[in-house]
């Protein structure tokens, strides 16, 4: 899969969560691109960016509920009628379009009564409508929450969790979880010091015998449901 | 918790913990919190297939 991440933030290097996400890059399949680096837009250059990448995220912190303006130039200039419905061609068909999004707020005060009283996905609206144009497929959408406020256990957590919303198969569900992890285990045992990779290579080979021992009980699960419906 | 995830748990912190890189440490305790929810789904279908296959009024 590759990965289009596209960048508002008029203070990128300044900002310490956008610089963590950064260095939590996945080190493949990923493109990374800042929008306010550039004063226009190569348009021939960023639609083809667009249509290579089978996955585009849009990455920005929350200006007074929306994105940064840079956002709006850059769908002004690339995002031209003909090019995403115009001609009926609709190159960005089934690709995916998430949007990971910073708040200075907390979780808890994007909701009806709550201190914003407005949720996220409502906020998010327009760019939902632009996938829905585009015939593209819509993203859950990531939150990151006061970034400053977590803590070390929390920010291990959130390098995986942005790691896999760029890279992993949609939807979220266990099984694709497994498949993820299944499939940059390797490198990662052999990225471990001499004395560890042994016991990499057992975890490996443990969660792999979890994830058939699971299958198996799901297989007998749907046997025993089938036989209950009849 | 079985023998084999107990094991499996304490192999993936001590692994989490030899990491130096912050980006290393954190996929493989990501992928402990993974196991554990292997674990758990388990459990939970394990639970399932007693509880349907427990049918007195089939006997």
């Amino acid at each position: 899969m590759q990965t289009l991440v596209l960048v508002a933030h008029p203070h990128l290097a300044d900002s310490t969560t956008q610089q963590f996400f950064k260095a939590s890059l996945p080190a493949t399949g990923v493109t990374y691109e800042s929008l306010d680096a550039q004063e226009t837009y190569a348009v021939d250059r960023e639609q083809a960016a667009l249509r290579q990448a089978d996955r585009i995220i849009l990455q920005f912190p929350l200006y007074w509920y929306a994105a940064p303006a840079s956002l709006a130039r850059w769908e002004a200039a690339v995002l031209t009628r003909t090019f995403v419905y115009g001609d009926r061609r609709y190159p960005l068909a089934d690709k995916e379009l998430g949007v990971v999004v910073t708040t200075g707020m907390p979780a808890q005060a994007f909701r009806r009564g709550g201190l914003e009283n407005v949720t996220i996905d409502t906020l998010m609206a327009p760019l939902a409508a632009l996938a829905h144009r585009a015939h593209m497929t819509w993203l859950p959408t990531m939150a990151v929450h006061q970034f400053n406020y977590l803590d070390e256990t929390q920010k291990l957590q959130l390098v995986v969790a942005y790691q896999r919303y760029l890279t992993q198969s949609a939807p979220d569900t266990l099984a694709n979880r497994q498949a993820w992890f299944a499939a940059r285990l390797p490198a990662m045992v052999a990225k471990l010091a001499p004395k560890d990779r042994a016991i990499g290579k057992l975890i490996t080979a443990t969660l792999t015998q979890q994830a058939d021992e699971l299958e198996a009980l799901m297989a007998t699960l749907a046997m025993i449901k089938e036989q209950d419906d009849d | 918790m079985t023998d084999n995830q107990a094991w499996l748990h304490q192999q993936l912190q001590t692994v989490a913990q030899h990491q130096t890189k912050f980006t290393d440490r954190a996929f493989w305790v990501a992928l402990d919190h993974l196991a554990a929810e292997q674990a758990q789904r388990q459990d939970q279908l394990q639970g399932e297939i007693d509880g349907r296959t427990w049918r007195p009024d089939k006997w």
